[in-house]
């Protein structure tokens, strides 16, 4: 169980003079919930990119399970059972909400079919009917992707990350955006995942990622400041000082990040 | 639905009788660039592929046809073989650079190319014929001892058309609502959420582009036969561009847009440029008023108004609302 899920070797990505990650090894344990916050631009997204293969690092290695999956292909890397979620939320617009979770699933299959109906499917039918009352949108089947609120949006985004049973979760900043009742729900639903999946999330409402994460990592500009436990974590003197001892508004997040 | 397809069952006798054969030949005609338009429409209304560059493949299914049967003299189903496999070929080839890129790098990749074989066509004279292009005898399609079948005979040559065609517009059906047609929106939606979901989204819209090679090859192969000759003038990509024109006006990302948008505007040409030698202006002020007033299209806009009409009056709200949304 102590065997680290995710681990980075030197990881190491610029665009021109700004070095978005730098120098990152780290190496995040399974089993736990594991949360990775830090001021805006430390590099977090940035950390998500380059784990996904949006991004290919300049220096560095990415290990999953023990597996080197650096330069690998998006969609290879999500065959391989890694699964995110976007900070602007991701989904197909056009199409309802079925559909993107019915495309979804079958996208995980290796041969698409050209000829025969895809909703003669009927496997990847129960499995849509059975995520779709797991994120409670049921009701929403039908809707198209576009026409929902941002927090369902956020929602369908999981159960896209869900349907095919992924082996890891990275969701970045889930909550952001959403109204209270929202966040109470989404906090619960992932809360409920953390026992099933392996995941890492990235989120900016520090009551949320004290109230969910077992193990913090805290990035700044781009190289780890502290990680540990949630209490280690408030306790740390630079975090505090970096960090959390400062009202939660933006502007001085900001500051604190160029200090 | 029956009413168009016993319609089209019936032209080689109602059509005469109600106008003239000339106006057999023009149906058939627009069946063949229906499925030209078809071939642009799977890549811009299904896989998001803006290409201006179908007429190239139009071309090879023509000349695969005319030099099959010309210089290899080869018959009837060896040369419509040859010709759809070189489109395909043609598709795969230009398809592995273009699909690198998207939206107006991939437009103008496609016109390159289309340009490029265009120039070749015209210059290769011993091999294309050069700006005369080639013409050639037909073959029979089929014959059995003495007897024979061929396009010599207007009504086997209008129903062959609309078998090919039919079958070709079936398969599309067919593709559109499977697992990978499915995939292709997808791509088209969302290509980085594609990709994040485990889709390979270069090698789909390869898939798409050799696919849309093989309707427009097919397209052009017919089209060979049907004027028994072959000319790199429909290899230009101002050819594509009309498709592309047809397909927006009669619903991008519709099956039967295409049909719908390639009938009007052959019928305005075939009234109107016997009269005014300006039609295209015609054409020209009907797609941009659809463009503007009918984003989906002509079949899109019948669609907008069926639902509206069945929808009962509480829901009307709603509906107009989702479909206001980009």
């Amino acid at each position: 169980m102590s065997d680290p899920v995710l681990r980075t070797e030197n990881l190491t990505k610029r665009f021109g003079g700004l070095t978005a990650t730098d120098n990152l090894s780290l190496s995040l344990r399974g089993g736990r919930l594991q949360a990775v916050i830090g001021p805006n631009g430390a590099g977090k997204t940035t950390f998500f990119n380059l784990i996904s293969g949006l991004l290919k690092p300049d220096s560095g290695r990415v290990f999953f399970r023990d597996r080197d999956i650096t330069g690998l292909r998006p969609h290879e890397i999500s065959r391989l059972g890694i699964k995110r979620t976007m900070q602007i939320k991701s989904v197909f617009n056009q199409i309802s909400v079925m559909e993107n979770l019915w495309i979804t699933r079958q996208a995980s299959q290796r041969f698409l079919h050209p000829f025969r109906p895809a909703s003669r499917d009927r496997a990847t039918r129960e499995r849509v009917e059975q995520v779709l009352e797991q994120i409670g949108m049921t009701a929403l089947a039908h809707r198209i992707a576009g026409t929902l609120s941002y927090g369902d949006v956020a929602m369908l985004e999981i159960g896209m990350a869900l349907i095919s049973e992924p082996k890891l979760l990275l969701l970045d900043e889930p909550i952001c955006g959403m109204s209270p009742a929202e966040t109470e729900r989404a906090v619960a639903k992932i809360r409920e995942l953390a026992r099933q999946v392996d995941i890492v999330i990235i989120e900016h409402d520090m009551e949320v990622v004290f109230g969910l994460a077992d193990d913090i990592t805290v990035l700044a500009q781009g190289a780890i400041l502290a990680t540990g436990s949630p209490e280690e974590i408030s306790n740390h003197e630079r975090v505090r000082e970096a960090y959390l001892g400062r009202p939660e508004d933006e502007d001085y997040l900001e500051e604190a990040a160029d200090a | 639905m029956i009413v168009f397809a016993a319609f089209l069952l019936t032209v080689p006798w109602t059509i005469p009788a109600l106008i003239n054969d000339f106006w057999v030949s023009v149906i058939a005609e627009i069946l063949i660039w229906s499925l030209f338009a078809a071939s642009t429409n799977l890549l811009f209304g299904y896989v998001g592929l803006l290409s201006f560059g179908q007429a190239l493949f139009f071309g090879f299914g023509m000349y695969g046809v005319g030099i099959g049967i010309d210089q290899l003299g080869l018959s009837f189903w060896p040369a419509f073989g040859l010709g759809v496999a070189a489109a395909m070929a043609m598709a795969l080839v230009s398809g592995i650079f273009a699909v690198r890129l998207t939206w107006h790098y991939f437009a103008i990749i496609t016109v390159v190319f289309s340009l490029i074989f265009y120039f070749l066509a015209v210059s290769m004279k011993w091999l294309t014929g050069g700006d005369d292009g080639i013409n050639f005898t037909l073959p029979p399609t089929f014959s059995f001892g003495a007897t024979q079948w061929s396009f010599a005979d207007p009504n086997f040559q209008y129903f062959f058309i609309l078998a090919a065609v039919a079958l070709c517009f079936y398969l599309m059906h067919l593709v559109i609502g499977s697992p990978l047609g499915k995939a292709f929106m997808a791509v088209r939606e969302n290509d980085v959420r594609a990709s994040l979901i485990g889709l390979n989204v270069y090698l789909l819209r390869l898939t798409a582009f050799v696919m849309a090679g093989f309707l427009a090859g097919v397209a052009g192969a017919l089209f060979a036969f049907f004027g028994r000759y072959a000319s790199a003038t429909y290899m230009f990509y101002h050819v594509s561009g009309e498709g592309l024109v047809w397909t927006i006006v009669g619903g991008a990302g519709t099956l039967f847009g295409p049909i719908v948008g390639t009938t009007l505007f052959i019928i305005i040409r075939e009234v109107v440029s016997t009269h005014w030698e300006h039609h295209s202006l015609i054409v020209g002020t009907m797609a941009i008023l659809v463009v503007i007033f009918a984003p989906k299209g002509l079949v899109g806009l019948w669609r907008d108004i069926l639902d509206r009409a069945m929808a009962p009056r509480a829901e009307r709200a709603v509906s107009t609302e989702v479909r206001t949304e980009p």
